[in-house]
């Protein structure tokens, strides 16, 4: 069932949603496969749980997540924005995100239950579920300007 | 007369978000509560009832159906209207919160235009 649908699709179909109608900025793929993300990062992930189960994040550099948490808050960029704000906004796109591609799956999985979003930071963010979960991951240009990556790890839950 | 909204979410930048959204949808509040759970929100609606309640599903201490019943409990709530919204947007769970006594429902991402439409047959 899981090889029918396009996973990589639905999260960018799904991020492209959240960008353009909560957060007003522009998304595209990224086609160079040398553009990574450097430096400091953040880490917004929120898990899944169902027929499918595992992990939806968000990883982007802490100038562009700072970048998505001033337009959420419309805010200026001269203006305070404190590091708590910007681990809630990354958290926020993670939940939207999730939000938007639990309702793309349904008619595949059913209901997935969400959790509430967490957010890490650091350099060179992975998420990890073991050996058999399965990875599906985009990189994004937002605003032709900041490099990030959407990852799904997952897995069939057998019960 | 002006209407009281309150706005439960444990995200303060959706909390921002929703209330830049309202004020873009044109409606008008006297005063606005934030909370950040429901117990928070409980404890706020105990000294000032609101005339509208926009309320998250997914939240810790206490989530946005436990809220619903609780505040459907309270007498001093009786004509507060409670609009969920949530990314959740299963028929299951929309039902039940309906069945519980919420008034209506919003899907994140959403629209001014779409507050308008939930919002408006409760400010008169």
């Amino acid at each position: 069932m899981i090889e029918d649908i396009c996973l990589s699709d639905i999260l960018l179909e799904s991020a492209k949603e959240i960008f353009e109608t909560m957060i007003f900025m522009d998304l595209a793929e990224v086609t160079e496969p040398d553009q990574d993300i450097e430096g400091d990062a953040l880490l917004g992930s929120i898990t899944f749980r169902g027929s499918l189960e595992g992990c939806l994040s968000i990883c982007c550099g802490t100038s562009c997540a700072q970048s998505i948490a001033r337009n959420m808050l419309g805010i200026d960029a001269d203006d305070e924005l404190t590091e708590e704000d910007t681990c809630d906004a990354i958290g926020e796109v993670a939940n939207m995100v999730m939000g938007s591609v639990k309702k793309r799956m349904a008619d595949n999985f059913g209901d997935l239950q969400v959790s509430i979003p967490s957010v890490v930071s650091g350099k060179e963010l992975k998420n990890n579920l073991g050996d058999i979960a399965k990875k599906v991951s985009t990189r994004i240009n937002i605003e032709d300007e900041y490099v990030s990556e959407l990852s799904l790890l997952y897995r069939e839950n057998q019960k | 007369m002006a209407k009281t909204l309150m706005i439960v979410d444990d995200s303060a930048t959706m909390r921002k978000i929703i209330m830049r959204t309202v004020r873009m949808s044109g409606l008008d509040f006297e005063s606005t509560e934030e909370a950040g759970n429901g117990v928070e929100a409980l404890e706020k609606l105990d000294s000032a009832p609101v005339d509208i309640m926009l309320c998250d599903v997914n939240m810790p201490e206490m989530n946005g159906p436990d809220l619903v019943k609780k505040v459907r409990e309270l007498s001093s709530c009786e004509n507060t209207k409670i609009i969920m919204v949530s990314t959740e947007s299963s028929k299951e769970l929309i039902d039940s919160v309906m069945a519980d006594g919420a008034n209506g429902f919003i899907t994140k991402p959403f629209t001014p235009e779409k507050f308008q439409e939930k919002l408006s047959p409760f400010m008169n």
